[in-house]
């Protein structure tokens, strides 16, 4: 193989497995050096491409597909997909009506909030794993600090519930996940300090400068993550 | 009755969680790839990422007719590159104040870290007939039948294009080492 085209084909796939080429360079070490030089520019180029991603395009790119969707279900949904949804609906309100424990506008955005599909997709924008640091972080506009041993938060993402922007942490328990809800306590309507539904129990309380919601499937759980925020989660001013 | 609407509710929300399941996997497996060639191809932060936005607005509209997950890439980068053009199509037609045009900044992919910027002007400015396809193989990983089907050139033609784009990028770091300038790779 002569220079030209052993070099045209390098610099036009540097990971060529053209069985010409590769005995070209076995017989001429001048070609396997070339060969090895573009590889080192290739794999130059290669990081050099690698800019940095916005951090929210996950999460915005997998938050406009929601609202495109919500527009659709309303325009494009046939009539008896809307019928459907309406026995649902009219099923779960009457459920909550003839229910032990009637839930306010809040709360039934809370238990919205941690419903099986919103939760995993949340855990999925972050990626199942958060740290402490990017916890606080997120904690700080809430003016709060977590000082001590609070246990693996799975996500933690802002959300708004009724109209009030708030944090919603979602921490691993023994068994199964827990929802905790910041909120300014300046901010907060009224929430009852225990409500539930039929799988879920929650409860609210003031701690220092916020009032916090707690809601998951077991009430032991839930009030380990109570006991685990007040000794560990500290909200000044 | 009441129970067969329930089960059709049902059944229509399954459907509606696969697809957004294979969305998901979509968005989470391919979207720095996607962001990082559309920002090589439009030079600009601020249209890459809406063009981006656009492009995956579109692949979850039509995420039915993607069959197979393994063509997922190609057919992301045609729907990409359709969303690209329609820019441009938009500004040929549409009658707009000089102020609401967009400058592309030069400076948005060589300023972004200090580390590769030499290589990263030179990349830049490649002619996109030289970028596009380079960029086509090293960041999506395509073959040149893959680059050759995308850009609907023969494959010749983009072999050749590969060639000129690196040994452009050769012969620019060489004139820069002549200038007694230091590369960082």
């Amino acid at each position: 193989m002569d220079e030209l085209t052993f070099r045209r084909t390098i610099y036009a796939d540097p990971n060529t497995q053209d069985p010409a080429v590769i005995e070209a360079a076995k017989q001429d070490p001048s070609k396997q050096a070339f060969w090895n030089d573009t590889k080192a520019l290739d794999a130059q180029i290669t990081a050099a491409t690698k800019v940095p991603v916005p951090d929210d395009l996950v999460e915005k790119l997998l938050l406009k597909q929601s609202f495109e969707d919500r527009e659709r279900s309303v325009n494009k949904r046939p009539w008896y997909i809307a019928l459907a949804a309406s026995v649902a609906l009219a099923a779960v309100l009457s459920f909550n009506l003839i229910g032990l424990n009637p839930s306010t506008g809040l709360a039934s955005d809370v238990f919205a909030h941690v419903d099986h599909a919103y939760m995993e997709k949340e855990i999925m924008m972050s990626a199942g794993n958060v740290d402490m640091q990017s916890v606080n972080a997120k904690l700080a506009s809430f003016n709060g600090a977590i000082t001590g041993d609070f246990g693996e938060v799975v996500s933690a993402n802002y959300c708004y519930l009724d109209k009030i922007k708030s944090l919603h942490l979602i921490i691993k328990g023994e068994n199964g996940l827990v929802n905790m809800f910041v909120i300014p306590k300046s901010l907060t309507e009224s929430i009852q300090e225990s409500f539930s539904n039929a799988a879920l129990i929650g409860t609210s309380f003031l701690l220092e400068s916020a009032k916090i919601i707690i809601v998951g499937e077991d009430r032991a759980e839930v009030n380990k993550v109570q006991q685990n925020a007040i000794n560990s989660i500290t909200f000044s001013g | 009755m009441f129970s067969r609407k329930k089960k059709q509710a049902a059944s229509v929300s399954s459907d509606m969680m696969k697809k957004q399941k294979r969305y998901e996997a979509l968005v989470k497996g391919l979207h720095a790839d996607v962001y990082r060639y559309a920002l090589w191809l439009i030079k600009d932060k601020a249209i890459a990422e809406d063009v981006v936005q656009e492009t995956f607005l579109r692949a979850w509209k039509s995420i039915d007719s993607l069959n197979d997950e393994a063509a997922a890439k190609s057919w992301l980068i045609t729907i990409l590159r359709r969303e690209n053009a329609r820019r441009f199509e938009r500004k040929q037609f549409d009658l707009v104040d000089i102020d609401d045009v967009a400058v592309a900044d030069p400076n948005d992919i060589n300023d972004m870290v200090l580390e590769h910027r030499e290589l990263r002007k030179i990349m830049s400015s490649l002619s996109e007939e030289y970028r596009e396809p380079l960029m086509l193989q090293i960041i999506m990983g395509f073959t040149g039948d893959e680059i050759a089907e995308q850009l609907n050139l023969n494959k010749n033609t983009v072999m050749t294009r590969l060639f000129r784009a690196r040994n452009q990028i050769k012969d620019a770091l060489l004139a820069k080492q002549d200038m007694g300038a230091t590369i960082n790779g």
